[in-house]
């Protein structure tokens, strides 16, 4: 059977397609960010656990009370861009969705579970004792579970050609487990994810957490060498990436396509700069070189997805029938929305000052 | 037809949906209601200058906070997911229409995060006024995510205007959008009294207990007042089939208005006895029967909502099985199957007939009936129809009955489609029956009633009535219940119909001859043999040939016992084993 027949027609865009793909860019590190957070401040929680003495575990408690906003926001940083990817590519992601239904719509309740752990690691952090340290790794296990599932499905609504199973098996047990690239992708992202993690543990242990200065070192200290060890390592498993891709898209990372290409070069470039400042334990340098780093990171994830569509997907060929009073809108109220959390943050930093 | 189906035959989506999204709607609720009453309960405590007051507030907001960020966030976050993946067609249209509405909508849940936060975190440590600030932040971004939501929502029941311009803002502003607000915003404040309520009682004062409890009761009642006719108001600008659908054209509809309405009177009478009884006692399991009430009355809301669009899952813009209203004259010409993304059969051979037919409920009737599960089970609903009657009621089944979307493709593709709904899961036979004329009533019987009810489970409703009264009754079926359609047949039809209903209290007395000697076979010999197996045994046999052979059945095969039954009995048998045989009367 041939997979392209099995793509459902794509409906009419109500704004250009470069918007869409504009906010998805924009949105998608937004969330990238708040998951490392997440991700890595859990994971230096739990190595903090393994080290004796009051700083690491103070360290382990301030991170644990960060944990819960981190949930909260990665969540809804996810929405965004989720809701551009149904836009832009959604009559192949309910495609892939309906194959793995059960898995997609297990993402949920793990969530839930992960989500209210990390509010008891947080409420009972004192009254769990050593138990704490086995309810963040319940709550780590979760994500990087929902993580994987996440990977599944993205690599899958590129792959039409694994479709056909569900002639087979309509019940919504599939997986994506026989592409090659899913392994060392899902192993990218989480490598990336924990590094940056670790970026962020140490800058939120050397500001928010500054007035206790063992604490703060503890967490300067653990976090910018998970994000050091990790980036090296991730230079392997990112080379792994690279080579599980399809010939044809690898060689536009290899000079075939001129954006592609630099995309790589800078993101390698950065990376290595990361990894000099990382080992000197420079948080803010580092930060300043990662930002960039992780949208060059997406970005290139995009071409891989528009790479691996090709033979069966161009979005520029979707009907589009444009109402911009909708998009002026939402622009509107997204401006009011940021001005409204930047005074609300205001509010608070004064409550902290005048603590 | 676009998409793949998720295909779980026992627990139909639909249910899935129905769960996820009353679970859901009972916290939206609360977050949106809730943020008000949080502000207001705290500016009573400042005014009265009441520290247990405002430490009430202060834990109502962290359970407040650990329920409606976790768990409605969460499950809001579910309906999206469960909706594509039973609705992906509906849901690619609605996301591409308000795709910008939604994103609004995020930007809200957004601020509602970070202004819960603060609001939680910065209690007792902020001034006053800039705390009381951050509340109502927090509930104006809570109402506004109501505000988009309920509009996209309601597009689905009443898509008013957009139908002829495709304009996102017609859509929004539909018809139901301002009553369904109204309704809901008030549904939300009875929802954040009602668990105002609930936390009151764990309050260690008793003074304050008492005030709280009190205060909260008043606060769901007077929202539960308001609701009603803001719910009628809802009601009344429902387009013509969905309100005839909630009046009493669909059972289920009804009973849902009417376990709704029974939840609302029993909310009410707990509520204000509550209240002017005795808010003094610790009264939780009273409470717990006013959330079990409050959860029934909102619950059969939204079913409601959701039953009365059928057969639509967009109003006159898509059926509930995807398939596009403007599509379907060009797929009956074209076939649906040659049309579908995710079929393997693009044809209908008489090879592949059942296959084919597999894959066309499958695309369009899964969506709604699950296969010996628990929603609108497909077996049991086809059970009592034979493929003749099966092809009559698919062709006109949206006719009919309303709230079922029509049958989309071609003639051979309907075949085969009843084909696998008779001869698939019944292994009925596919031989087709009309022109009997002695079996006319039931066949009668089987295209335009059994889809609703079996011969067994009305035969004992007609108990003592004489065939006139019977045959009235065909004439007046919505007056012996309204969700019955009139029977519009000619005279001759309605005869033969209550001729066969009436036999079935008396048989013999009228119910046909060849009616007997089916009956009679069934009894006597298809333990053994079934008519199909025979039948080429008695190829080329006349009828009496026939009849000569039932007096001595044993000298046919020794191992037959003889058939002992009267002359007429044997003769309605003979009668009936040469129609099958094809014989010669």
């Amino acid at each position: 059977m041939n997979p392209a027949n099995l793509i459902p027609v794509a409906d009419t865009l109500t704004a250009p397609n470069g918007w869409f793909q504009f906010f998805l860019m924009l949105t998608f590190p937004l969330h990238l960010f708040a998951m490392n957070a997440m991700l890595g401040a859990g994971l230096v929680a739990f190595i903090s656990h393994l080290y004796p003495g009051r700083a690491h575990r103070e360290l382990s408690h301030e991170l644990a009370k960060a944990l819960p906003f981190l949930v909260a926001f990665t969540v809804n940083l996810g929405v965004a861009p989720l809701l551009f990817v149904n836009v832009i590519y959604g009559h192949l992601l309910y495609s892939s969705t309906v194959l793995m239904g059960l898995y997609w719509l297990a993402v949920i309740p793990l969530l839930i579970i992960a989500y209210y752990l990390a509010y008891i690691y947080d409420f009972s952090f004192k009254k769990l004792g050593n138990l704490a340290m086995f309810v963040l790794l319940a709550v780590l296990v979760l994500l990087l579970t929902v993580g994987f599932i996440f990977s599944n499905n993205m690599t899958m609504m590129i792959a039409p050609a694994s479709w056909s199973r569900w002639f087979t098996t309509p019940g919504g047990s599939l997986l994506n487990l026989a592409d090659p690239t899913l392994l060392p992708r899902y192993l990218h992202i989480i490598t990336g994810s924990l590094a940056v993690g670790g970026l962020f543990s140490a800058l939120y242990a050397t500001t928010v957490l500054k007035s206790d200065s063992k604490v703060a070192e503890a967490g300067r200290k653990l976090g910018m060498q998970l994000f050091s060890w990790l980036t090296l390592l991730q230079l392997a498993v990112g080379t792994w990436f690279l080579l599980s891709l399809p010939q044809q898209t690898l060689q536009r990372f290899m000079g075939g396509g001129t954006v592609a290409t630099m995309l790589l070069v800078i993101g390698i470039l950065l990376a290595v700069a990361t990894l000099v400042t990382g080992f000197k334990q420079q948080v803010l340098p580092t930060l300043w070189l990662t930002l960039p780093l992780v949208y060059v990171m997406s970005f290139m994830r995009d071409v891989v997805r528009g790479n691996f569509l090709a033979p069966y997907f161009n979005p520029t060929t979707v009907p589009v029938q444009v109402q911009w009073s909708p998009l002026v809108f939402f622009l509107v109220v997204l401006v009011l929305g940021v001005l409204l959390v930047v005074w609300m943050l205001s509010r608070l930093i004064n409550v902290k000052k005048a603590a | 037809m676009n998409y793949p189906v998720w295909f779980v035959p026992t627990f139909g989506g639909g249910l899935l949906i129905a769960l996820v999204a009353i679970i859901h709607v009972f916290v939206s609720h609360f977050a949106v209601g809730g943020g008000l009453y949080l502000v207001m309960v705290e500016r009573k405590a400042i005014k009265e200058q009441s520290q247990q007051i405002m430490a009430f507030v202060k834990k109502h907001t962290k359970f407040f906070m650990l329920l409606t960020m976790v768990f409605g966030g969460l499950t809001g976050v579910a309906i999206w997911f469960v909706i594509s993946l039973i609705h992906p067609a509906a849901t690619s249209l609605l996301i591409h229409t308000f795709v910008f509405g939604w994103a609004a909508e995020w930007v809200f849940f957004l601020v509602e995060i970070v202004a819960l936060f603060v609001y939680f975190y910065t209690f007792g440590r902020m001034d006053d006024r800039t705390h009381q600030t951050i509340g109502w932040i927090y509930f104006g971004a809570a109402w506004m995510s109501l505000f988009l939501i309920n509009g996209i929502i309601d597009f689905m029941l009443t898509p008013g205007s957009w139908l002829t311009n495709n304009d996102f803002w017609a859509g929004f502003f539909n018809p139901t959008f301002w009553p369904s607000l109204f309704f809901r915003s008030f549904m939300s404040f009875m929802l954040a009294g009602c668990y105002g309520f609930l936390t009151a009682t764990f309050l260690e004062d008793e003074t304050a207990r008492h005030r709280m409890i009190r205060y909260s009761g008043v606060w769901a009642l007077v929202s539960l007042i308001l609701s009603i006719p803001a719910g009628w108001w809802y009601l009344s600008v429902l387009p013509s089939p969905a309100a005839k659908l909630v009046s009493g054209a669909s059972p289920t509809i009804k009973r849902a208005v009417m376990t709704g309405a029974f939840s609302l009177a029993v909310l009410a009478g707990v509520l204000i006895a509550l209240i002017l009884l005795n808010a003094k006692a610790r009264i939780r399991c009273l409470i717990v029967a006013v959330m079990v009430s409050a959860m029934g009355y909102m619950g059969a809301f939204e079913w409601t909502r959701e039953a009365a669009r059928r057969p639509y899952v967009i109003n006159e813009v898509m059926y509930s099985n995807g398939i596009l209203k403007k599509e379907v004259e060009r797929i009956n010409q074209e076939g649906f199957l040659k049309n579908a993304k995710w079929v393997q059969h693009k044809e209908v051979t008489e090879a592949n007939q059942l296959e084919a037919g597999r894959e066309l409920f499958l695309h369009q009737c899964f969506a709604c009936h699950s296969v010996g599960g628990f929603n609108n089970d497909i077996v049991s609903r086809t059970q009592n129809m034979s493929f003749g009657a099966m092809r009559k009621y698919l062709s006109t089944i949206h006719e009919k009955r309303y709230f079922m979307p029509p049958f989309v493709g071609s003639d051979a593709e309907l075949k085969a489609l009843a084909a696998y709904l008779t001869a698939g899961l019944h292994k009925k036979t596919l031989a087709d029956e009309s022109g009997a004329a002695g079996d006319r009533g039931k066949l009668l019987y089987e295209e335009n009633c059994a889809a609703c009810h079996s011969a067994d489970s009305i035969k004992p409703k007609m108990k003592g009535w004489d065939l006139a009264k019977v045959r009235a009754s065909l004439d007046k079926l919505p007056a012996l219940n309204p969700a019955m359609p009139d029977y519009t047949a000619p005279a001759a039809d309605k005869d033969a119909m209550a001729g066969y209903l009436f036999g079935l209290n008396h048989p013999g007395a009228a119910a046909p001859a060849k009616d007997q000697g089916a009956t009679l076979y069934e009894d006597n010999c298809a333990a053994c043999h079934s008519m199909e197996q025979i039948k080429p045994k008695m190829r080329g046999w006349s009828r009496d040939k026939i009849r000569a052979a039932l007096d001595k059945l044993s000298a046919l095969n020794p191992a037959m016992p003889d058939y002992t039954g009267t002359p007429a009995e044997k003769d309605a048998m003979a009668d009936y084993m040469a129609k099958q045989a094809g014989g010669a009367k």
